[in-house]
């Protein structure tokens, strides 16, 4: 039975507004006008002032990434004066107790240390504590007359970003509650409200679908900032400027000249005690649905217009779909895969089953490998396999365009023929560009070996990169959702992975462990590019 | 000479040292710096690590007067080899009346900028020369350049911008990096001849007079950063800057105007104003001053001087500037004050931007009302900071290109104040 249609916050709400969704024609209202004096400034626009509701602010992320995010932010003047943070957790802290423990994790987990003193005191001054129930209805009442004082104190102007950094199964309940104390209303005069909301965002499309539709009856989709950090890190951004800023390699990105992709995530490291988190996930979700397929859109995508979030997040969903039209076959097109027990790095490790909150008998994959195909123009018959995996022999994070053999091979007489090129982008660890080609030895013979053309970042620019979070959070404070992750691209990438689980979840029970720590994996990942003649490149 | 000093993470060492008589064996020790010798390092104790390759991103030529001037910005450039390594040639011309000689010094500095990081090494050469060869800059400079890579001239002190021996060099050049605010006088003709040789050439000029004001400019911005209050970014009405000095009567000339008249010159470019008519001295009487005491004590209090006055016109009206000195115990030429003040409508807004330590302050007022108060965190910047941001800058900045554009304008062709 269809579904009844849900009234989101997009949708038109006036005879005017109803003509112009009809009509296709944009509003009327003046372009504003530019601040011409930001021109050449670090920032093209400061945020504004405004106070950044954390929820779930005692957790691991938070310590961990959005704290240390913010102080740095801070620290480098990048934030308002005007700026706070009302820290929310189900934890009795106090201002004070709180403070020593966002201190204590900075002290760990700061990209630049010894901490800045001076900065500290005046970040410091800026974080507050909530004690909060998120089921406790008054409570968020409580909140909404808290964020009013501070505004009137602090003159953060009505401008709020509620940042989500809690479990999951949390998000539509916090969501809901902040709809019904109204704190999602942008009135003229009373500032911007904006939600960013942390992966998972679902667990599958079902349950993607209805947290977008949880979520969209509250906020308005341009209020609402689903982050991937991984699109935050500094070569997945310069990702783009490669390809689209660069003249030489954008006519040699299609089918035309490349005979197959390959994108690797791989994790040297276990589940790192967040066994119950990951019996839940698994490698589909924690990393293919969106760490992977993100990275495959934004190497497939065609050009945007404009570098604007929409514009861009557009070409993004038409890779998805293109990859959705034509349905992976679980049982020939994907591998999964659990560690058992084995040596990384000299070390012994336990098996998957063996790490403690695992379920002994646990069917949880922790590697996936996928063979997708993108039926566009651009990409047709050109394989992308895709693969991730923990307990793997490395880290390392690459995307591999292969190109194909030279159409004539003119030194096939004189010794070993050269390799075709080969373009890898390295987006950790030693983030760095590689291009490979063919080079004549010298002497007297004709003999051609492969060489490589390496650029690191790290020995041409030896300066700190912002960490991701830094960049998403500032983007989110600026309102720019390019870097974020909009419905319904959501939506298609859970379209593409969720046949995936659900042929395993009904298939025979897999025969785990079926890969040792230390290896690249189950064997039979090597077979999905070795039935086209291809195989996985050696890290 | 060869080094094994042990390597501190950040810290440049020295790796390799020689003395040349001539351009010929400079280029002769560079060739021996990175062939023949097997440099080795020693990391945390560890011996055997082998030095990587030079690397370069750029040329840097800095040509300097006095010796300790030359030592301090080898130091500086050397404290950047991390992030931009450069050959860096450091000319220091002494005693040019007397006989031509020449001495040079190479050496090569390493660095690993961060744990883990893979060491990155960059050449300096130091030459001294006297009598005629000094007078000679692009003859030494131009056979110690690595080719195809962009040239940069770092003057410190006061470049002879109309001499031959400065333009031959500065033709050879890409970048040319001054710091105004320690120009003699008011420094404001020695501005126009720059903008000049700017107008005139494919020079990119950086001036950290102009660069140190970068958290100046973002204070000053931040005011418009309120929809309420960007409306009235094109109704300025008057531009206010003062600046400090120990003169106790103010006369023009006695101190560094080159930081007030960029603030101006950037919101004229940056706001599309021209220049109506340029510096003049306020006629009239100023303020009786005060003892030289109260100056010692830290008391802001106005000079004798009533300052110069211009105007600008926006195409709609006129505004008004004035930039007038007071008697400060900060540094002369250092900018105290920004006031802005636009009108539309009615409806009048007052921005005020002062410094404090290591603070920005901005005040606004709409209506008489105060409306906003923000501070920014303005850390004072090292000669390494300014070089790295001249540097980074990209080859034309349009801000900067329009800045210096629109202060020299201000200055106007007849100005005689130093």
């Amino acid at each position: 039975m269809a579904e009844p249609a849900v009234r989101t916050k997009d949708a038109p709400r006036t005879i005017r507004e109803l003509r112009l969704a009809r009509t296709g024609r944009r509003s009327s209202r003046a372009k504003p006008v530019e601040n011409v004096l930001r021109e050449g400034l670090r920032l093209a626009r400061m945020p504004d002032p405004s106070i950044l509701v954390l929820f779930g602010a005692t957790g691991d992320l938070a310590h961990r990434k959005v704290l240390p995010a913010l102080y740095h932010l801070w620290r480098t003047d990048l934030l308002p004066h005007e700026f706070q943070v009302l820290a929310i957790g189900r934890r009795p802290f106090d201002d004070e107790s709180f403070r020593a423990g966002i201190r204590a994790s900075l002290e760990m987990y700061s990209r630049i240390l010894p901490l800045d003193a001076m900065a500290w005191r005046s970040f410091e001054e800026r974080i507050s504590y909530q004690h909060l129930d998120f089921d406790d209805q008054s409570g968020f009442d409580a909140l909404a007359t808290r964020l009013d004082e501070i505004d009137h104190d602090r003159g953060t102007r009505g401008n709020r970003l509620f940042y989500l950094a809690t479990q999951p199964s949390q998000f539509a309940e916090i969501v809901g509650q902040l709809g019904r104390v109204g704190l999602d209303h942008e009135r003229l005069d009373s500032g911007w409200r904006r939600i960013v909301i942390e992966k998972p965002f679902g667990h599958d499309l079902d349950s993607a679908k209805r947290l977008n539709r949880e979520v969209g009856k509250v906020f308005r989709e341009s209020q609402v900032y689903r982050i991937d950090h991984y699109l935050g890190k500094e070569t997945v951004r310069n990702l783009l400027v490669f390809r689209f800023g660069n003249g030489i390699f954008e006519p040699l990105w299609n089918r035309r000249y490349v005979d197959h992709v390959q994108i690797t995530v791989a994790e040297s490291i276990g589940i790192e005690n967040r066994g119950a988190f990951y019996e839940q996930t698994g490698a589909s979700r924690d990393v293919l649905q969106n760490h992977l397929l993100q990275l495959v859109s934004l190497v497939a995508m065609e050009p945007p217009a404009t570098f604007e979030a929409n514009a861009l997040r557009d070409e993004k969903v038409k890779v998805l779909r293109a990859i959705s039209s034509n349905p992976l076959d679980p049982a020939t097109d994907a591998v999964r895969g659990q560690y058992g027990p084995g040596w990384v790095a000299a070390t012994q490790v336990p098996g998957y089953r063996g790490e403690t909150d695992v379920d002994p008998e646990s069917e949880t994959e922790t590697f996936v490998a996928a063979r997708l195909t993108i039926d566009d123009w651009r990409w047709s018959g050109v394989p992308f396999y895709v693969r991730t995996g923990k307990r793997l022999p490395k880290r390392a994070t690459e995307i591999a365009i292969q190109y194909r053999e030279v159409p004539h091979r003119l030194f096939k007489e004189e010794g070993v023929a050269p390799d075709a090129n080969l373009l890898a982008i390295r987006i950790q660890p030693d983030e760095g560009i590689m291009l490979r080609f063919g080079a004549k030895v010298p002497g007297l013979r004709l003999d051609v070996r492969a060489v490589t053309m390496d650029f690191t970042y790290g020995s041409a620019f030896n300066v700190d990169s912002p960490d991701a979070y830094e960049t998403l959070i500032l983007d989110a404070l600026q309102g720019d959702a390019s870097l974020f992750t909009r419905a319904d691209e959501v939506e298609e990438a859970w379209g593409i992975v969720d046949p995936i689980i659900d042929a395993w979840a009904d298939g025979p029970r897999p025969e785990f462990a079926n890969y040792d720590a230390g290896t690249w994996g189950p064997g039979a990942a090597d077979e999905l590019p070795a039935r086209d003649g291809r195989r996985w490149r050696r890290f | 000479m060869t080094s094994d000093a042990p390597i501190t993470i950040g810290e440049p060492v020295l790796r390799w040292s020689a003395r040349a008589r001539s351009i010929a064996e400079i280029e002769s020790e560079l060739a021996r710096i990175w062939s023949g010798q097997d440099l080795t390092a020693t990391v945390d104790g560890e011996p055997g690590r082998h030095v990587p390759a030079r690397t370069s991103v750029m040329n840097l030529v800095i040509v300097a007067r006095r010796p300790e001037l030359a030592e301090r910005c080898a130091a500086t450039m050397q404290a950047l080899t991390g992030r931009h390594p450069s050959r860096t040639i450091v000319i220091h011309s002494a005693d040019p009346d007397g006989p031509s000689w020449f001495d040079a010094r190479v050496e090569a500095h390493c660095i690993v900028p961060r744990e883990g990081a893979p060491e990155t090494c960059a050449e300096t050469i130091h030459v001294t020369c006297g009598g005629e060869a000094g007078h000679h800059l692009a003859a030494i400079a131009t056979p110690l350049i690595v080719h195809d890579l962009p040239v940069t001239v770092w003057w410190p002190g006061e470049p002879p911008l109309k001499s031959r021996s400065a333009r031959d060099l500065l033709d050879e050049a890409d970048r040319l990096v001054v710091d105004g605010s320690t120009w003699t006088g008011d420094g404001l003709t020695r501005l126009r001849e720059m903008a000049h040789l700017a107008e005139t050439t494919r020079l990119a000029v950086s001036d950290f007079a102009l660069v140190r004001q970068a958290r100046w400019r973002e204070a000053i911005a931040s005011v418009f950063d309120d929809p309420d209050f960007l409306p009235y970014l094109r109704s300025l009405r008057r531009i206010a800057v003062t600046y400090s000095t120990h003169d106790e009567m103010g006369a023009p000339g006695s101190t560094n105007m080159v930081k007030p008249t960029y603030h101006v010159g950037w919101l004229a470019s940056r706001l599309g104003m021209s220049v109506a008519k340029p510096l003049a001295p306020v006629t009239g009487h100023g303020h009786a001053p005060a003892p030289a005491r109260a100056a010692r004590s830290g008391a802001v209090r106005p000079a004798m001087s009533r300052g110069v006055a211009a105007t600008l016109s926006d195409g709609r009206g006129e505004v008004a500037v004035v930039v007038r000195p007071v008697i400060s115990p900060t540094p002369p030429g250092t900018t105290l004050r920004v006031e802005l003040l636009a009108e539309r409508r009615g409806s009048e807004l007052r921005a005020d931007v002062t410094a404090e330590a290591e603070t920005v302050h901005v005040r606004v007022w709409q209506d008489g009302v105060e409306a906003m108060e923000r501070h920014f965190r303005a850390p004072r910047r090292t000669d390494v900071d300014l070089l790295a941001e001249a540097i980074e800058s990209g080859r034309l900045d349009p801000v900067a290109v329009g800045a210096l554009r629109s202060a020299a304008a201000l200055v106007g062709p007849h100005w005689s104040g130093s």
